[in-house]
């Protein structure tokens, strides 16, 4: 189904990245396993050389070399499985995305049911990412589609967000450090900024000789165009931050772990090839241009129509700066019934212009004597004074 | 081929991988484990202090390199494994969307209050539902404080709702009662409808409800002249009360259907009502983003190709037209089949005296082409679809 292939990519992608990540820790601990093995075969490869070389040696040096072996099997063995855990992962998002195909494109209740759970999963994001985790977690619960979202990852963020915010930055760093080489080639400034911040605060506090230890540390080989942040950042020292005309008053500013927390969360989303829109607003996004006519923003609200999503209070500002519908075909609408007008249910004008489909028009007749009441005007006229229109 | 067929083949060529290269390493290291281990056990029959040969020495130089060469195999087994993770990467990218940011219009819900807008839109999607929890933790989390009259409309909804799937009656009734006047304005049927259900869950209850039965089918009688054929159907299936009614030709009256029926009325005329959609907006506006998404991309791939983003940045109205269905039509559109435009307030439909419908531009660039003369209401033309001819006052604009 298009809609699987144009909205899903996260879904499966996000839990491929975390397959990826556990196959570099594997690899690492499979690496350190059989590096201790090397070098014990090492020793032992010298300790032959000697000629009072005991039988007792020899059992114990190959006890040892057993004790390796089999830890290295023990944690190959694990690795393995843990890597498989994650494709389980993947395996089982496969599996509900492949409902969709099985129920086609036939609107009956388990395509009902699957859209609905579509849209639960995409308002589960929707939260995450602005930070609702409250309400994330207990919708997950309640529509159980905890493993079909990427609660996980987001819950890690969450941690190390708190912990920004309140001024610890070790855990942001470790993540800094554990995603490395990915950050460098997203070119990321958030370990820069970081310790930009960590020795603002040491300024803050007056601890300048930290600050200087702090500053020949970090700042003594950063790139090009951050000489000029680092010069800004060293004026610093030369000013008392305590008085109020500091010039640097912004820097010291202690909203700034704020930013922080959201240049983190973005390249967050970038390392885990997430969008930086989220699948929800993109999808409402369409949604409403596909949706929204000239009609949904005339004066005379009689014309709007209380079922049209873009019509209601809300979505009629949301959708203002987007797109209208393209139509190059005439669609026409009944607005008393809400049916479509054509040849079963021809449009009919009323002596006073308005247009409406003659069942609508016909039932009221029978019920009034012959007699028909404009809905928008008020207007009586009689069932005979009826004129076909023909729309091509 | 189909993105989740094509992502699920490289999973599972993925695993057995997997499974193969464990099965490989375990085995490879259970081997060596048992040779070393059997040697050893060998070795420890000699007295422990003795001063081991060469031969040993030999066979422990063997093991030095074996355990060298198992080193060097493990460690590549598990390595040789990231070519195929990273094809399944690489088979998720090709086979699903990675980038929708280019259909998407900037901005366009950026700020406090555009995305408070949204949160309430998604509160009252939930009230509706009557998951109210999550309702109300959306409440804390977004710092809405929606104020409880705004609530108070789904939150009825919603019990009266829940109460009719439990089969239970009394509120709805009552709240039919007490919208009477407005439920008649509309020729609603609920409350017949109600009523008629009350009266059939008594029948059920055979010849032992009789009297009530009897009773209620009194208070009936205010609706019969409206629900002549319902009511005759009511009281014919009196006939069967002692033998059970479930049993005879009326047995279609204790059908689920009229419950699911009596859901959907009362939804209709509460919403109606209300002032409330039927439909929760915010559904009805992702379902159409689904249908709407993949031609926008596409549209938009095309475009990229071609090089022509000016079409987009316009940012008036979508590039290509999308259908999504009679379900998702809420106004009329009339495109004048002459100019293929929208008509707008500048350029209304018009109906010529032979009924068909055309554009003002268009009538306007008819009249110009049949005469050179400058337009009066008088000048004749030849409507575009039929031989009829008229003059301009046989125009009139009209309203969809
Ligand atoms: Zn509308
Ligand atoms: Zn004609």
């Amino acid at each position: 189904m298009a809609d699987v292939r144009t909205l899903e990519h996260s879904t499966l992608k996000v839990p491929y990245e975390l397959l990826n990540k556990q196959f570099r820790a594997s690899q690492k601990v499979i690496d350190r396993e059989v590096s201790k093995l090397t070098s014990s075969a090492g020793d032992l490869e010298k300790k032959i050389q000697d000629s009072a070389l005991t039988v007792s040696d020899v059992t114990s040096a190959l006890s040892s070399m057993v004790d390796n072996l089999s830890m290295l099997k023990r944690k190959a063995e694990e690795s393995i499985q843990e890597e498989l855990g994650a494709t389980r992962v993947i395996k089982r998002r496969l599996e509900h995305l492949q409902e969709r195909d099985a129920y086609g494109a036939k609107d009956g209740p388990p395509t009902l049911t699957w859209q609905k759970s579509r849209l639960d999963r995409m308002l589960v994001e929707y939260f995450l990412r602005a930070g609702y985790y409250n309400s994330a977690l207990k919708l997950a619960q309640h529509s159980g589609i905890e493993d079909l979202t990427n609660i996980q990852l987001f819950m890690l963020s969450k941690e190390i967000e708190d912990c920004l915010t309140k001024g610890d930055t070790k855990p942001c760093l470790n993540w800094c450090t554990d995603n490395r080489s990915k950050l460098r080639k997203m070119k990321s400034t958030l370990e820069f900024n970081i310790r930009k911040h960590e020795f603002i605060e040491m300024v803050r506090e007056d601890k300048r000789l930290d600050a200087i230890k702090h500053s020949r540390k970090y700042f003594s080989s950063v790139e090009p165009n951050q000489v000029a942040d680092v010069q800004r950042l060293m004026g610093m020292l030369a000013f008392n931050s305590k008085s109020p005309d500091c010039p640097y008053s912004e820097l010291l500013n202690s909203q700034n772990w704020q930013v922080l927390v959201l240049q983190f969360r973005q390249e967050n989303f970038k390392l885990h090839q997430l969008n930086s829109t989220s699948v929800f607003t993109a999808t409402l996004q369409a949604g409403l241009s596909a949706l929204k006519t000239p009609h949904c923003y005339k004066d005379d609200v009689n014309i709007r129509n209380p079922d049209c999503p873009v019509c209601s209070t809300n979505m009629n500002e949301l959708a203002h700066a987007l797109p209208f519908a393209h139509c190059s075909n005439s669609k026409l609408v009944c607005s008393i019934t809400g049916f479509a007008m054509n040849e079963h249910n021809p449009p009919m004008m009323l002596p006073n212009g308005r247009i409406y489909g003659m069942q609508a028009l016909e039932n009221m007749a029978e019920d009034n004597e012959g007699r028909v009441v404009c809905p928008k005007t008020r207007e009586i006229f009689h069932v005979d004074d009826l004129e076909k229109v023909f729309v091509m | 081929m189909d993105s989740c067929y094509a992502v699920d083949k490289e999973l599972e060529k993925l695993c057995d991988k997997y499974k193969s290269a464990n099965e490989r390493m375990q085995q490879t290291l259970d081997d060596f484990i048992t040779s070393v281990q059997g040697y050893a056990n060998e070795i420890n029959q000699k007295p422990h202090n003795e001063i081991v040969s060469e031969a040993v020495k030999t066979t422990i130089t063997d093991f030095i390199e074996r355990a060298k060469a198992t080193n060097i195999s493990v460690g590549n087994a598990h390595k040789d494994l990231h070519g195929s993770v990273s094809k399944l990467g690489k088979t998720i990218d090709r086979n699903f969307t990675t980038d929708f940011s280019a259909v998407i219009t900037e901005g366009a819900f950026d700020g406090e209050w555009k995305q408070r807008l949204l949160n309430e839109v998604i509160c009252e999607h939930f009230l509706r539902q009557g998951m109210l929890d999550i309702a109300e933790s959306l409440n804390e989390d977004a710092h809405l404080q929606l104020p409880h009259v705004r609530k108070e409309p789904f939150l009825e909804l919603h019990r009266i709702l829940e109460s009719l799937r439990q089969h239970i009656l009394d509120p709805a009734l009552q709240w039919a009662e007490q919208n009477r006047e407005e439920l008649n304005r509309r020729k609603s049927p609920l409350e017949f409808k109600l009523h008629r259900l009350r009266f059939i869950e008594l029948i059920k209850c055979g010849a032992i409800k009789q009297r009530e039965v009897l009773d209620y089918a009194r208070k009936l009688a205010p609706f019969a002249e409206e629900h002549t054929k319902d009511m005759q159907l009511l009281m014919g299936s009196l006939l069967y009360l002692h033998e059970g009614v479930q049993n005879s030709t009326y047995s279609f009256l204790f059908e689920e259907s009229s419950w699911v029926d009596i859901c959907d009325i009362f939804t209709r005329d509460a919403c109606g009502l209300l002032g409330l959609s039927v439909e929760s907006p915010l559904s009805v506006g992702i379902n159409a983003g689904c249908k709407a998404l993949p031609p926008l991309l596409s549209i938009r791939q095309v475009m990229q190709s071609r090089q022509v983003a000016g079409v987009w940045s316009s940012k008036e109205e979508l590039p290509v037209e999308i259908d999504l269905g009679q379900e998702y039509r809420y106004h009329s559109i009339f495109a004048c089949p002459i100019l293929r435009q929208q008509s707008s307030e500048q350029n209304p439909p018009m109906r010529l005296m032979c009924g068909h419908v055309i554009s003002k531009d268009a009538l306007q660039k008819l009249i110009v082409g049949n005469s050179n003369r400058l337009i009066s209401s008088y000048s004749r033309f030849k409507c575009p679809y039929c031989p009829v001819e008229m003059t301009t006052i046989d125009a009139r604009q009209i309203y969809f």
